[in-house]
């Protein structure tokens, strides 16, 4: 059976801004992956497994909520 | 452009001068007549032995040479982190490429049954190992260049 359509937003553009300028590599280094797989991620591109969007949720202190929001289509 | 990117493009690059070269040496064999005689599958897997080191060969000086000039270029320092976005790419380019390995045996194998020779049979098989790989390349450059 096909999964229903949905979309997942992230937040992490307005993070890292909030994290006083965190650039994309000092974020991928924290998390440990390439500076490309964030930008995947922050352009929606690429969806996380749940363990990396703990990760990014944790180098932010927040939970995976404020980082990640699911959107049915 | 990240490390397993860039091993993606000089995968590529080196498929592409292997496959040349393979192209190149075999039929000029094929048409001076070395694949004539009643031992071809033998002097046939000869040629590919050689060309397979070869190979290995061309895909060292490649990696290293677009390695060397990709540094120079950019400035960028090498970083060989691979995550889980690499590989989800490779395990996708893989699945891809089985799927035409897959249908392309399927195809000499059917080839074979309508009558076609044993030799004909080999040389589409390593047509088919080459053009797989190079497939499997060209998805996962294509997937990092896109972003996905």
């Amino acid at each position: 059976m096909a999964a229903p359509p949905g979309h997942i937003e992230n937040r992490i553009r307005r993070l890292r801004f909030d994290a006083g300028e965190m650039t994309q590599k000092d974020l991928a280094d924290r998390v440990g992956v390439t500076r490309q797989t964030i930008i995947a991620i922050e352009g929606a591109k690429y969806s996380p497994t749940l363990e990396l969007a703990f990760r990014i949720a944790r180098a932010f202190g927040v939970g995976l909520d404020d980082v990640f929001t699911f959107h049915d289509d | 452009m990240s490390y397993s990117e860039r091993e993606a493009a000089t995968g590529l690059i080196t498929s592409l001068i292997v496959l040349g070269l393979f192209l190149w040496r075999l039929a000029g064999q094929h048409d001076a007549g070395l694949f004539d005689g009643p031992d071809a599958l033998q002097i046939w897997a000869r040629s590919v032995l050689i060309l397979v080191a070869w190979s290995i060969g061309i895909a060292i000086v490649v990696t290293i040479g677009f390695h060397i000039a990709y540094a120079a270029l950019t400035g960028e320092k090498t970083d060989d982190v691979r995550d889980e976005r690499d590989r989800d790419i490779e395990r996708r380019a893989l699945t891809w490429a089985w799927y035409l390995l897959s249908f392309g045996l399927l195809g000499v194998i059917i080839d074979l049954a309508l009558g076609a020779s044993a030799l004909r049979a080999m040389n589409l098989v390593l047509a088919l190992c080459a053009l797989s790989e190079i497939f499997k390349d060209a998805l996962k450059f294509w997937l990092y260049r896109r972003g996905a």
